[in-house]
């Protein structure tokens, strides 16, 4: 490895990182302002992330007698009364229009003998979603991407943002996978982080190519993180490790269809629903009530719980908005989809179909507003005038950060630095049925993690670079989630301590922030604005249809 | 385990199963002619590199294999 990379340059007004639905919205809603856009992915535009796997999208249309409060209710409701009903309302007011851009663009949904689209929900309430099938669409949104000018750079890694003198963004440094001598700075007026969400890896859920990238660089920069104390419940397969919760994917397999059947325990018993709260394989466990069967068409198979631990609830957790135009404390910067906190959905995911509508939307936002903003830094898109300046300083921060592992001669491997993770992260008692003291033990492996391992790991080709900074990427993430969840000192949607089981209106009608001050992480809340807040006169009970062990 | 088989004799080498990988499992072999299996333990087992193979020259299972946990490594 040579000591001194081949650095290419590529400057447009705006650089999304990420091509998946959010990114692939924002890219195009960008040239469509008339800015000149770079899209880049580690993997595949259109292949990557969970766009492949998500089939259902929330659309709202008041023409098809859609009642927005009774809409709004079944989110404030299921989400326990932590989302933003902001950016809930803006979600379903948008859905439409983004869901005809889909149409669009060749993006075919599900419909009735008639021609009219079919839609589905849930039996908690009016929410309602159509159906795109799996695997096809999000390359329909790759071939818009192309058509709008956006140029796509797959297979490439971005690892950093770059600030300049003024502490704006004024870029990012990345790296190809398959040139193991280059590197990738690229120069923008405007960054939007549509890098998805992430977990840990885990076997059962098809995201072990999400590792937080996009929150973990936003971070860095300095902008403010929420919503880590809650996490993502889907059950996995018991007697495979492979993706499971949707069927399996695999060529004359099946219609890709979600498809759930009654759970039993051991003795045979339906174990009780809870709405949208999927913990109750992990209560189960705790009580030594498992193994569990879930009765699918082909037969009995066995379930396991925690399929997608190290993720959190959809549109629940990321960058917090600094407006509702995607910005980030940071100037420059704008967040996406799954990137973006915006809490569209709350302390639990109360609505089949959001995460595909809030990407769109979201993107669609963050794409228009990062054009404006690099319209400004440059005089005016298509200016002509070059992008803003890195620092030098700044760009040898960035690439000595990014080059690290491969310049190291030995060191820890990244796989086994995943996997000691995985061992302290993934046991169900330590992120789904939490307690102070398992939670802090948890803290402690992961801060020496953090201190002791992460500098010193170790990258023998780019494949392993990649790895490298994933690895990096995914303990700050495991950080911020024991810290929020130890900070958070009640029960509330998919965040459940053993050793607070209620909901705390007066304590924690509150979301989460999260920021670096002085090297460290720096944890507070910001309330629940009073209109959005529960009737406190209406009985806990009622409030909170749902119950948790020992409240 | 995982993916498992590129079977050299149907793949024709296009590529397809490299690009849909989001794990970057496989990669084209030094000679550029056919895929190969790189990094096998970095499979998620998605199986879109089954889906995308024109050839269907791909197997991949639902299992993983892990090693031990190590001391360090």
């Amino acid at each position: 490895m040579p000591q001194q990379p081949d650095v290419r340059v590529i400057e447009s007004d705006v650089l999304v990182v990420g091509g998946g639905m959010a990114g692939c919205f924002a890219a195009i809603k960008a040239r469509e302002a008339g800015a000149t856009v770079t899209l880049a992915d580690k993997g595949t535009c259109g292949k990557a992330g969970q766009t492949p796997f998500a089939g259902g999208m929330l659309v709202f249309n008041e023409a098809w007698g859609d009642d927005l409060e009774a809409w709004l209710r079944q989110i404030e409701v299921y989400s326990d009364h932590l989302n933003r009903r902001d950016w809930t309302e803006l979600c379903f007011r948008e859905s439409f229009a983004r869901f005809e851009d889909l149409c669009a663009w060749g993006v075919e949904f599900e419909r009735d003998a008639a021609g009219q689209v079919v839609r589905g929900g849930v039996p908690l309430g009016p929410c309602k979603a159509v159906h795109m099938g799996v695997v096809k669409p999000p390359l329909k949104l790759r071939r818009q991407t192309e058509r709008s000018g956006a140029r796509i750079v797959d297979r490439t890694m971005v690892t950093g943002l770059l600030k300049d003198d003024d502490g704006a963004v004024c870029g990012a440094v990345g790296f190809p996978l398959d040139d193991e001598d280059a590197v990738v700075v690229f120069r923008a007026g405007a960054v939007v982080l549509a890098a998805g969400a992430g977990g840990l890896k885990v076997p059962g859920w098809p995201i072990g190519d999400l590792t937080h990238d996009g929150d973990a660089m936003a971070y860095r920069a300095g902008a403010t993180i929420t919503g880590k104390e809650f996490v993502d419940p889907h059950a996995g397969r018991g007697d495979w490790d492979a993706p499971s919760a949707f069927g399996r994917f695999g060529k004359g397999g099946d219609d890709g269809k979600p498809r759930f059947g009654p759970v039993v325990d051991a003795a045979g018993e339906e174990m009780p629903r809870t709405g949208t709260l999927f913990l109750d394989l992990e209560f189960a466990a705790h009580a030594g009530r498992a193994p569990f069967t879930m009765k699918l068409p082909e037969g009995d198979v066995p379930v396991v719980g925690g399929a997608a631990s190290g993720m959190g609830v959809h549109k629940a957790e990321g960058v917090w908005p600094a407006g509702h135009d995607c910005s980030t404390q940071v100037p420059g910067l704008y967040a996406a989809g799954d990137a973006l906190g915006a809490m569209q959905s709350g302390a639990t995911y109360a609505a089949i179909g959001q995460s595909i509508a809030n990407c769109a939307v979201t993107g669609a936002r963050a794409g228009a507003a990062a054009a404006a903003r690099a319209g400004e830094v440059r005089g005016g898109v298509a200016s002509g005038r070059p992008a803003p300046g890195v620092p030098p300083a700044e760009l040898d921060r960035a690439l000595a950060e990014l080059l690290t592992p491969a310049r190291r001669r030995g060191g820890f491997g990244p796989r086994w630095a995943t996997q000691v993770l995985q061992n302290t992260m993934l046991p169900y008692f330590v992120m789904f049925v939490k307690r102070g003291d398992r939670l802090q033990a948890a803290l402690t492996t992961v801060e020496f993690l953090r201190d002791s391992v992460v500098p010193k790991l170790f990258a023998r080709d780019r494949h392993e670079l990649r790895l490298a900074h994933e690895t990096r990427n995914m303990v700050l993430n495991s950080e911020m989630r024991l810290r929020a969840s130890l900070f958070r000192e009640e029960s509330r949607g998919c965040h459940y301590r053993e050793d607070f089981p209620r909901r705390d209106d007066d304590g924690w009608l509150a979301w989460v922030l999260l920021r670096e001050r002085d090297g460290r992480m720096a944890l507070g809340t910001e309330p629940v604005p009073d209109a959005w807040r529960p009737d406190p006169s209406v009985p806990y009970e009622e409030r909170y249809p749902f119950r948790y062990p020992g409240e | 385990m995982a993916i498992e088989i590129i079977d050299a004799e149907l793949c024709s080498g296009c590529g397809a199963c490299v690009e849909a990988c989001p794990m970057d499992v496989i990669r084209m072999g030094d000679g550029g002619d056919v895929a190969v299996i790189r990094y096998e333990a970095d499979c998620m087992m998605c199986e879109l590199c089954v889906i995308d193979c024109p050839e269907d020259a791909i197997t991949v299972t639902p299992f993983a294999v892990s090693p031990p946990v190590r001391s360090w490594g």
